[in-house]
């Protein structure tokens, strides 16, 4: 998968560089809007992530001369300002996904990784399975060693996502939003009470830990090294 | 100011035009009426001497005796000119008046003529005069007769008057100008006092108001309405000031928490855990950080455009039940009882409300006990749709009560929330967003209850 970042914050750039890197992306990175346009336009990537303000030409332009030459790949915008209107022109332009700063990488990456998937739809499975944990989509059920585990629908919500992408970062105000529809940051902490309390049935009575905590960053289920 | 005039410029003006138009007109007035009285008195004149004229011809029993009679009358009146014709021969006359032909009779009410002989002007009349007593002209007595007066002392007089009347207009003119100009500015006097006063009001000094007392009626208003301008300037200067003031504080303590911290972990040399746990610390204070911003730019935004992004038809108690679904964890921890009742619709914008309510809902769940309830009844009241969340807790004083609106405000200075790591700007933000929807939020406590009550103007049926 290969990313293309325009960004003309040196700093900014190399830290979205070296992230997306480390979560397995081949990235490049360029630090105005001329050669942004010359690289998305040249290579063939499979997301460009645009800086809305860029020196030379800005990230609208580049979006729209993307557009009018007909390249199709998702772009996702970063931007300064969070004004209706920039929102609603960006999407209008063309972009997949905006994104305000200041963001949380963990918040990027995972909006990356939901574009990223869009395009490879298909094959949906009715269950889940991670390690000994299975969740039955159809049957809404959810089980761990061969035993049945009641979850309200929410807390089935919240593994549902989890599950679906395990080995990701999930940052809180992502599952608030996916999976209560809340897309506003909650002074309390809402979260991590229904993370406790989802893992005091999933994961407490059983080995190993399946949904861990990323300080600073948010939650992820995966099967620890050696235990698949 | 090029281009432009100034008020008292252009009073003065107004002032000396419409007196230099009214004193004009007068002086014409009186040089017309001067004139007519003159051309009257002529007539008069003139008609006078056409009898003794007459009177003269009528008796003169000889041509001799006639022009003797009429020499004299001429000597006797300085300026007075003759002639007498008899068909077309000269009974009488002087050819220095050579009289045009068609001259007003002196019956016909018609006035003199005036006709000029180089340097003279000269105004007359004819008639015609009967000469019975003179014995060559036995086969034609009927004489015409024209007669005409030099008008030249008239013309000085005219002149002599016209002159002062001109030096009278002139200074007249100016006069007015000058009081025009003095009425003016007295006038604008108290414009120039607020002026003054105006200059000196500034950042430091907004507490000078203008002199409403001291000026005019029709100035009061203005200045009234300044002076309203002034008091919500000041106002929201103030607290302006004092939110700078507390963002520069909120903003110093996590930045001085994660300087601390980065610098001590530098001081030497530590195992990748450690570094992890303090890379991870800094993280979390960052995102509250960027909270913190966020909030405020919301907060900016929302007090800047009124305009919602979104308007749409949104269920209250349908918004309300999402959010308890959110909370149900927290709520449930502390065996904190969720209910609702009522319902409505309002417009506004989905995002904004929730977040609205879902302010108030966490702050009621971290303010409540354990084993407590949280109530939010949806009404109607009057035309207003109302939305209160009443929670059980500590009550607060009357006197904190309208401060809870405010950024950064605390009811607890300590800023030690546990379970909460907001800026303390959840509330201004329920209040901005409520105002972006015309309504408004307030707050009640009593007894122990908490109560917040969002109010939206209006209501719409389903």
């Amino acid at each position: 998968m290969k990313i293309l970042i325009v960004e003309d914050e040196p700093k900014a750039g190399d830290y979205l560089r070296q992230g997306l890197r480390e979560a397995g992306y081949s990235v490049e990175l360029v630090t105005n809007g001329v050669d942004g346009l010359h690289h998305a336009l040249e290579g063939d990537h499979d997301l460009v992530i645009l800086d809305v303000m860029l020196p030379g030409m800005d990230g609208w332009q580049v979006l729209q001369n993307l557009r009018a030459q007909g390249r199709q790949m998702p772009v996702l915008f970063l931007t300064a300002r969070d004004q209706v209107e920039d929102r609603v022109k960006g999407l209008e332009l063309g972009a997949d996904d905006y994104l305000v700063k200041p963001f949380s990488f963990a918040e990027l990456l995972a909006r990356v990784r939901t574009i990223l998937r869009r395009g490879r739809s298909g094959m949906e499975s009715t269950t889940l399975q991670v390690a000994d944990l299975e969740l039955d989509l159809l049957r809404r059920r959810v089980s761990r060693s061969g035993k049945r585990i009641d979850l309200t629908a929410k807390e089935f919500g919240l593994l549902e996502l989890l599950m679906r992408r395990q080995g990701e970062v999930l940052p809180r105000s992502l599952i608030a939003s996916q999976v209560w529809d809340m897309n506003f940051d909650s002074d309390t902490n809402v979260i991590e009470v229904a993370m406790r309390r989802l893992r005091a049935k999933v994961d407490d009575p059983f080995e190993p830990r399946l949904i861990q905590t990323v300080r600073g960053m948010g939650y992820v289920l995966e099967a620890p090294e050696g235990a698949r | 100011m090029p281009g432009r005039l100034s008020l008292t410029a252009r009073l003065t003006a107004f002032y000396t035009l419409v007196s230099a138009a009214v004193l004009v007109g007068m002086g014409v007035l009186v040089s017309l009426a001067t004139e007519r009285h003159f051309v009257e008195l002529d007539h008069g004149y003139l008609k006078d001497k056409i009898g003794l004229v007459q009177k003269i011809v009528r008796e003169s029993p000889s041509q001799v005796e006639l022009s003797g009679r009429l020499d004299e009358l001429l000597n006797s009146h300085h300026g007075l000119f003759v002639d007498l014709r008899q068909g077309d021969r000269l009974v009488y006359g002087q050819e220095a008046a050579s009289f045009p032909k068609g001259l007003p009779t002196a019956d016909s009410g018609a006035n003199p003529v005036d006709w000029s002989v180089g340097p003279q002007t000269l105004r007359g009349l004819s008639a015609q005069a009967e000469a019975p007593a003179l014995p060559d002209v036995a086969s034609q007595a009927t004489m015409q007769l024209r007669i005409a007066v030099d008008t030249a002392h008239h013309a000085h007089f005219l002149q002599a008057l016209r002159q002062t009347l001109m030096l009278y207009l002139l200074g007249a003119i100016l006069v007015s100008g000058l009081l025009g100009w003095w009425a003016a500015r007295r006038g604008l006097a108290p414009l120039r006092v607020m002026k003054e006063r105006a200059m000196t009001v500034t950042a430091q000094k907004l507490d000078q108001r203008m002199p409403v007392q001291a000026v005019p009626a029709e100035f009061a208003d203005l200045a009234q309405s300044l002076n309203n301008m002034l008091e919500r300037l000041q106002s929201d200067f103030a607290r302006l000031q004092e939110f700078s003031s507390d963002l520069a504080h909120e903003l110093r303590t996590p930045i001085n928490n994660l300087l601390t911290q980065t610098q001590v972990s530098l001081a030497q040399k530590r195992d990748a855990n450690a570094y992890q746990d303090i890379l991870a610390s800094n993280a979390e204070e960052f995102q509250r950080l960027a909270r913190m911003v966020s909030d405020m730019l919301f907060l900016a935004k929302t007090e800047h455009g009124i305009e919602l992004p979104n308007p749409e038809a949104i269920s209250l108690d349908q918004e309300t039940q999402a959010l308890f679904e959110f909370y149900d964890a927290v709520a449930d921890e502390k065996r904190i009882r969720l209910s609702l009742t009522g319902q409505a619709v309002v417009i506004g914008d989905r995002l904004m409300l929730r977040r609205a309510i879902g302010n108030l809902l966490s702050n009621a769940l971290r303010h409540s006990p354990t084993d407590a309830e949280v109530a939010v009844m949806i009404e109607q009241q009057g035309a207003n749709t109302t939305l209160s969340l009443t929670n059980q807790g500590v009550t607060i004083s009357p006197e904190v009560l309208p401060r809870l609106f405010d950024r950064f405000f605390r009811v607890d200075k300590s800023r030690s929330h546990p379970d909460s790591d907001g800026a303390g700007l959840g509330l201004s933000i329920t209040q901005a967003i409520m105002a972006a929807h015309g309504g408004a939020v307030t707050a009640s406590s009593s007894n122990g209850i908490t109560t917040f009550c969002l109010v939206f103007p209006g209501s719409v049926a389903g």
